[in-house]
């Protein structure tokens, strides 16, 4: 006879119990034991039973610094919040939200009552939106001068070179604040991201705006609307447009402290 | 409903689709540190993961942060900054500096031995 092994109770987001079937098919940090719902007043906490071994703070920050790991627990996490969100208005938790069983999740939201149904007033009817805006980076093609240069004309095509591509760099920023401009107008709430590095860019092309909107639901067609005539009239700049998404940047604005 | 964001990219013409990581930095930016803060019982510092292992590479940090951590992408990277555009420039000019010095202490009368006064 053994004992099971311990537990904790991974908590992904915070939402109002809802009409309907639970999340199905999610397989959520551990595959052993199900995305369940934990109802605790006029909260429900989407939580699942996870090994205790592997959540230890020694053990997660092993698991979390390594790329691979650290890609799987996001996705996974990141699953189930979206299954959740296109459900019912929900409150994302950030990755790593662990307690020592229900009870202790339980009490949790009670504490915080009040600032989760604020946030779930909130975010009703709306979902958050990402744009992001690239200039390219290379030079584009200098037309060569001929090979006799006096040192003065040289000093003049250098300066003249950088020159230009700092003008190119200005526009391309102030284009990308006419982007924010115009969908912040159609926004409720605006934050600002750090842009990706190359890494995540690609080396031909430096990101200069990241930005998160929570748009009303209604408002979708605008948004796309806007960023088709945004594309048409900036054309020194390529612009992204990624969602919806669960409002991750969202829940914690305007709760109480 | 979608497992997954759709990403729009009508009429952004990148030479290649944006690299698989692209993705993964928008979830990471999302899920790290967002949400109401609920003290969970295992504390486990995601900030601290964050700038180990991912913000270095994945993200241009805040520039604050960025300067304090080191990276000096935003000042060196020529297409951004005025500051990377004086470096280069002056570095230029130290070079033409040292080219002219050349010449002119002899190397001049060496590579143009015919040269002839003038006036």
């Amino acid at each position: 006879m053994t004992t099971p092994p311990p537990v904790l109770t991974y908590a992904f987001a915070v939402c109002r119990p809802y009409d309907g079937p639970a999340p199905t098919g999610l397989t959520g940090l551990d595959p052993g034991s199900p995305v369940r719902t934990l109802p605790t007043g006029p909260l429900t906490a989407i939580v699942q039973d996870v090994p205790a071994a592997d959540h230890t703070e020694e053990a997660l920050r092993r698991r979390l610094s390594d790329r691979t790991e650290l890609e799987r627990c996001a996705r996974a996490h990141h699953e189930v919040i979206t299954a959740v969100s296109s459900l019912t208005a929900t409150v994302p938790l950030p990755l790593a939200t662990l307690y020592r069983g229900d009870e202790r999740v339980r009490e949790a939201l009670c504490a915080k009552e009040a600032s989760f149904l604020t946030a779930l007033d909130r975010l009703a009817g709306r979902t958050e939106w990402g744009v992001k805006v690239y200039a390219p980076t290379g030079p584009p093609a200098v037309r060569e001068t001929p090979a006799v240069d006096s040192g003065r004309a040289y000093l003049d095509r250098v300066r003249n070179r950088h020159q230009g591509r700092e003008q190119r760099q200005n526009a391309a920023l102030q284009a990308a604040e006419r982007v924010d401009a115009v969908v912040r107008g159609l926004a409720v709430a605006t934050r600002r991201l750090r842009p990706h590095g190359p890494e995540a860019t690609g080396p031909q092309r430096t990101h200069i705006l990241n930005a998160a909107y929570l748009l009303d639901t209604t408002r979708t067609r605008e948004l796309r609307a806007a960023l088709t005539s945004l594309r048409r009239d900036e054309p020194a700049i390529q612009i992204e447009l990624s969602g919806p998404w669960a409002p991750y940047s969202f829940t914690d604005t305007g709760a109480a402290p | 409903m979608t497992d997954r964001p759709d990403h729009d990219l009508l009429c952004t013409p990148p030479p290649t689709t944006g690299p698989p990581t692209s993705d993964l930095a928008e979830i990471l930016e999302r899920v790290l540190d967002k949400g109401i803060v609920i003290a969970g019982d295992i504390k486990i510092d995601l900030l601290d993961i964050e700038l180990l292992t991912i913000r270095l590479r994945l993200f241009v940090a805040s520039v604050d942060t960025a300067r304090k951590a080191g990276i000096d992408w935003w000042e060196t990277d020529p297409a951004l900054s005025s500051r990377a555009r004086r470096d280069a420039l002056a570095e230029e000019n130290e070079r033409l500096r040292e080219r002219l010095d050349a010449f002119e202490s002899g190397e001049l009368t060496a590579a143009a031995p015919a040269g002839g006064d003038g006036a």
